[in-house]
């Protein structure tokens, strides 16, 4: 029994060749993220079609607190002016806790490939960055790397990239080390049920020794704690750093 | 996890990597994904919110509205119960005023017929008194003259004759 962490599946490959980017390889992790995309918008589709303005369904009423809780938790931190981050937000958090959650069915999960953080770091960091220059203006964007003195520049911009580096290796790593744990307890168990009925004398232990009894149950208790809550908290976390970035960027400068 | 290991015949990406494409690829996902999360969740949840809200603020503007206009009404209506009031009251006075009016009148009239009766029946008693007197008085004075004519027979002057009449019915008169 060989316990192997890897990355996502190469599914296909395209023949042709571009400089730089080379060839397009079409991962699990992106095949993945389509199939979360469309649960995630069907999902809004369902939620938010034949909407009443009296005698609200269940389903209706439930959109509308996703909605209102996206504003508050928004809005409720760092205030009315960032309004228009709520559907990125949204989005951001939707799709983490989707593919966090999605590797409950044995799939492979998007969150646990580092590009797909890195691509959400980036985009925060870009908003970031906006915010900044909007802030104290391009100068005062640059200026800013200078302070308190010019010897920490070097240091500033370490930092300045840490950041959206920090966001996404954070969220990959809690992913990944469920992903690895997971598959370390569950080959364990493999192990250990088959080492334990091997015990048995006769057919009685060769059979049973090869079913992995052990295995059932445990993983299931502590995937709540390392694919739920890590999940939850991941992309919780990721969208709380998100707006508190954004947030401390329009306020400097 | 065991899934993976099991398919170790088909190429794997490695674990920690950066791949250009799965980084457009996963930025493409994200537009779209922010792209149809607004279509889908935001805009038709805000869209029933807003209604929902116009249709809160309307009800409340007609509700006021209804309340303003109950209270004009019930303005209207206390100033009309106030009017009916003064106005029954004056109604109410006037008929009074009139009533006393027109008794006094009316007993002013009866007295002043009452008195007018009595004034003419004292006239005419006295008138008839009168009458009943002078009636009285040329009996008398033909009785006397006869009686007289007859007692001493001889014709007196007829001067004297009348005055002594005058006189006896004076002194009968006086004591009558």
């Amino acid at each position: 029994m060989n316990v192997d962490i890897t990355g996502p599946k190469i599914l296909y490959e395209t023949p042709w060749e571009l400089p730089v980017l080379g060839s397009f390889k079409l991962t699990e992790t992106i095949l993945i993220s389509w199939i979360v995309m469309a649960i995630i918008t069907g999902l809004c589709i369902w939620l938010t079609h034949d909407l009443k303005v009296e005698k609200i369904s269940k389903r209706q009423a439930f959109a509308e607190m996703l909605v209102e809780t996206a504003d508050k938790f928004v809005i409720g931190n760092i205030g009315e002016k960032f309004a228009w981050l709520i559907p990125l937000v949204a989005t951001i958090f939707s799709l983490s806790i989707v593919s966090n959650l999605i590797s409950l069915f044995g799939v492979w999960s998007p969150t646990a490939d580092l590009n797909t953080e890195i691509t959400w770091a980036a985009v925060v960091f870009v908003l970031i960055t906006i915010q900044k220059i909007k802030a104290g203006g391009f100068g005062g964007y640059l200026k800013s790397f200078t302070q308190p003195i010019p010897v920490l520049t070097p240091f500033n911009i370490l930092s300045e990239l840490s950041t959206p580096i920090s966001m996404a290796f954070r969220h990959f790593g809690n992913i990944l080390s469920g992903v690895v744990i997971n598959g370390l307890i569950y080959g364990s168990l493999i192990l250990a049920s088959s080492a334990l009925f091997g015990l048995i004398p006769g057919a009685v232990g060769n059979i049973l020794s090869n079913v992995p009894i052990l295995a059932v149950g445990l993983p299931a208790v502590l995937s709540v704690y390392f694919d739920w809550f890590t999940g939850v908290m991941q992309a919780y976390i990721f969208c709380v750093l998100t707006i508190m970035y954004i947030s401390n960027a329009a306020s400097e400068g | 996890m065991h899934f993976i290991a099991l398919l170790t015949e088909t190429a794997n990406q490695d674990l920690i990597t950066i791949v250009p494409w799965t980084l457009i690829a996963q930025l493409c996902n994200l537009g779209l994904q922010l792209f149809l999360i607004k279509k889908f969740l935001f805009k038709p949840v805000r869209e029933i919110l807003a209604k929902r809200q116009a249709k809160a603020d309307e009800d409340i503007r007609a509700a006021e509205a209804a309340k303003a206009e109950a209270d004009s009404i019930k303005s209207e209506y206390e100033q009309n119960m106030l009017e009916a009031r003064e106005k029954a009251e004056s109604i109410l006075d006037n008929a009074q005023k009139m009533a006393n009016a027109q008794s006094d009148d009316i007993i002013k009239a009866a007295n002043a017929q009452a008195t007018a009766i009595k004034n003419k029946a004292e006239q005419d008693i006295a008138l008839e008194k009168r009458k009943a007197v002078n009636e009285i008085k040329d009996e008398i004075g033909s009785m006397a003259m006869e009686i007289a004519g007859k007692v001493i027979e001889r014709e007196i002057n007829e001067a004297d004759h009348a005055k002594l009449i005058d006189e006896f019915i004076e002194n009968i008169g006086e004591k009558s």
